[in-house]
């Protein structure tokens, strides 16, 4: 597990091809089943091998809610407790089961000055085994000083 | 992914095309402390400005405030969880006339989310009472894909505060297939 920072960078010391401290999430049934009530979402499918496994799924699987707060929670990690983050797109994927360790990864893809702070983009990644549970673009901004 | 022009299942569909697609919600509660601490123990997120109000105060955002991803959160129905796996998974019971039932109903049963795009316009504060509506922006035309065939699905949610300003908005699309066409050409 990472921990979250408790100083944001400035954003005038993000650049361009910066990677993000990677994350990897051990993924159980108690982290799926936490999230999936957390954000009060009650689909079986979330909490419910066997109703999961009828639908076709192998298991049990996350819920998107708790993907987007992980892939969040992973920006702001690294990003600190001033970043905001504006918006978060991400195509999905192979579902994130038990058992299969999501690894984070992330990339800084443009960097741009906005009044008194810095619109960073990330490209992110969650992957496992089964392949990439999560792709896409997130925009944090920072103050620039 | 092959594509088919117009089909009749298509064409009876058009009229759910930038409607809204059941009635506009008030969130159950407001954005609260209690819900924010048992989101932030679910995913282990240390960021100090969701529940230490201290901190929050000397950081640009002047207070605590939610988890930007908590947005869908407070406007989520309290579940129906009696019958829930005889509705098939749903925590609430689906009246009125919608697209996802017109798909259902014509055997486009399978449905397997693809995309979602959270903006954020604002960080929520406890106190915020969200007002959700929920527009069908877009159906794709007929795609053979590796499920069999189906229809793409994409709609808009817009979340205002009590004033009637846009704190947020998601994009979301699924596929609608048929599984019994899982490797039919066309």
């Amino acid at each position: 597990m990472t921990s979250a920072r408790s100083i944001s960078p400035r954003g005038s010391e993000i650049a361009v091809g910066d990677e993000l401290p990677p994350f990897v999430l051990p993924v159980t049934s108690t982290v799926i089943v936490a999230g999936a009530i957390a954000s009060r979402d009650f689909m079986p499918a979330h909490h419910d091998p066997e109703f999961a496994r009828a639908q076709g799924a192998p298991d049990m699987f996350m819920n998107i809610l708790t993907t987007n707060g992980y892939v969040a929670r992973f920006i702001t990690d690294w990003a600190g407790p001033e970043a905001m983050v504006r918006s978060i797109k991400i195509r999905l994927g192979a579902p994130a089961i038990p058992g299969q360790p999501l690894r984070f990864s992330g990339q800084v893809t443009r960097t741009s000055q906005q009044g008194n702070e810095c619109a960073i983009e990330v490209a992110v990644r969650a992957a496992n085994d089964l392949g990439d549970h999560a792709t896409g673009t997130v925009v944090v901004s920072l103050p620039l000083a | 992914m092959a594509e088919m022009a117009g089909d009749a299942v298509r064409e009876s569909l058009e009229k759910y095309v930038g409607k809204p697609m059941g009635p506009a919600l008030v969130a159950p509660d407001p954005v609260n402390v209690p819900m924010i601490r048992h989101w932030v123990a679910a995913l282990d997120d240390r960021n100090p400005v969701y529940l230490d109000e201290a901190f929050a105060k000397m950081t640009r955002h002047g207070g605590l405030v939610a988890p930007p991803t908590m947005l869908q959160v407070w406007s989520m129905p309290s579940p129906k969880i009696e019958g829930i796996a005889e509705r098939g998974g749903s925590p609430v019971e689906m009246s009125g006339d919608n697209v996802v039932r017109a798909l259902d109903a014509a055997g486009f049963t399978g449905t397997l989310a693809t995309n979602s795009e959270l903006d954020f316009v604002r960080y929520l504060r406890p106190g915020d009472r969200l007002h959700t509506s929920t527009e069908l922006e877009s159906i794709s035309n007929r795609k053979t894909t590796a499920l069999g065939q189906g229809y793409f699905i994409t709609w808009v949610t817009t979340y205002r505060d009590a004033d009637g300003e846009v704190v947020g908005r998601q994009l979301f699309r699924i596929l609608k297939f048929d599984p019994s066409t899982i490797g039919v050409a066309r």
